[in-house]
């Protein structure tokens, strides 16, 4: 679980980054970007996890602790991911309220900071509990680099008591629990700052 | 360079079972997809229910630990598959759970009029799913289904975790004979990439060419 908070913590930092780049930045920023996210996305999560692993721990001077490993490469796929919510939800803001602050006189930065951001976070949150669910399930694949999560636990459990259906099953049950009580919360929290207005269901009632 | 030229038959071996899993499992998902989308909109009372359970366990838990139930957990009920077999089964269950719900989806964005107008012109219930319902239902869920056979293609490398040696199997086998563990899982990732490219592009022009007009 701390494997899934972290991962899409760090996901989060930069696939909104990567976004606000992607839309915002200079010539040479997408060609680099698009890059990244053709490999972060395109390559399975297993091959990234040996990527890293087996691959850049083998590098001279470099160390990888199997957490480590696994904490970067799902990090980093995440973030590929959860730029493409951000840069939808960015460009989901109507383009008429940027042209509006500017012409009130606020700076581009501070367009984006204060008109811009509040909105796509909000358009966001559905998109990123999608994440979260996914993200939950990748990190089983921490057990193929040995690291102590769930499923290593349970497979530990099920061999020491060859009780080997029963003990699965309720690996899963968590699983499933982990699952719809984390997007309960992201249900919660889209609920809490929906903006008056703005949110699909007003919009679907007007038309 | 010369690693894939060294390699290049274990790597092809490698791709042809990551192919033959692919080739399984994604008409075998389809095919859940469609029955659990079709039993959750019309099982009634007792069908319906059931799809809903088992979309919930099948997205609700990790590919990997329905692999292990499947693979290590189901010959104590003295069900035992090969580890392909296994594989298959679990990928297309697991990608069946998903295309159920882009069709689900799609199903319900078909206005219920149409439904009504066939059931009026005299059509049975199994003849108007047949000839008006799927049609269209399979046509918009393609963009959904597309996504979700790319996710198939990429979680195909699972099968390595059940003793499959597929692409990625071969990738690690070679890494082990090589020590050049980065060279090769870029080039297996790469290969997957390529997979994943050529999909989407067959997809597209499938949406294309089985688009209705108008």
């Amino acid at each position: 679980m701390l494997l899934v908070i972290v991962c899409l913590g760090l996901g989060l930092i930069l696939g909104v980054l990567i976004a606000l780049a992607y839309l915002y930045g200079t010539r040479w920023s997408r060609p680099i970007l698009a890059a990244y996210d053709r490999v972060f996305r395109g390559f399975p999560a297993l091959v990234l996890l040996f990527l890293f692993y087996f691959g850049v721990g083998s590098f001279p001077g470099v160390h990888l602790s199997p957490f480590i490993a696994v904490l970067l490469a799902l990090g980093l796929r995440s973030a590929a991911y959860q730029s493409q919510i951000y840069r939808g939800s960015l460009l989901a803001v109507e383009k008429g309220q940027v042209d509006a602050a500017r012409s009130l006189g606020l700076t581009k930065r501070q367009t984006i900071w204060s008109i811009v951001i509040p909105q796509a976070a909000y358009f966001s949150l559905p998109g990123l509990s999608n994440e979260y669910s996914v993200l939950l399930k990748d990190t089983a694949l921490a057990f193929a680099v040995g690291v102590i999560e769930l499923l290593t636990v349970g497979k530990f459990i099920a061999l020491r008591t060859q009780a080997i259906l029963p003990i699965y099953l309720t690996v899963g049950a968590i699983y499933i629990l982990l699952t719809y009580s984390g997007l309960l919360v992201f249900w919660l929290m889209e609920r809490s700052i929906r903006i008056p207005g703005l949110s699909g269901h007003s919009r679907g009632r007007m038309e | 360079m010369n690693l894939i030229i060294e390699f290049y038959p274990h790597l092809l071996a490698g791709l042809a079972v990551t192919l033959e899993l692919i080739a399984c499992a994604a008409p075998l998902g389809l095919l859940i997809g469609i029955v659990v989308a079709l039993s959750r909109a019309y099982g009634g009372p007792l069908l319906s229910p059931l799809a809903y359970i088992y979309q919930i366990i099948f997205r609700g838990t990790p590919l990997l630990l329905q692999l292990f139930i499947i693979y290590y957990g189901l010959p104590r009920l003295g069900i035992v598959f090969s580890p392909l077999t296994a594989a298959i089964i679990g990928f297309g269950s697991c990608s069946g759970a998903y295309h159920s719900e882009y069709l689900r989806g799609a199903l319900l964005s078909i206005p219920l009029g149409q439904v009504e107008a066939a059931r009026a012109l005299g059509m049975g219930k199994l003849q108007t799913i047949r000839s008006i319902v799927l049609p269209q239902m399979i046509r918009r869920a393609i963009p959904g289904c597309s996504n979700e056979i790319t996710y198939l293609i990429k979680y195909s490398s699972l099968a390595y975790l059940v003793t499959v040696i597929d692409l990625t199997g071969q990738g690690r086998l070679i890494a082990y004979a090589t020590f050049r563990f980065f060279d090769v899982f870029l080039i297996v990732g790469l290969i997957y990439l390529g997979l994943v490219t050529i999909a989407n592009h067959l997809l597209q022009l499938l949406e294309q060419k089985v688009r209705i007009p108008g």
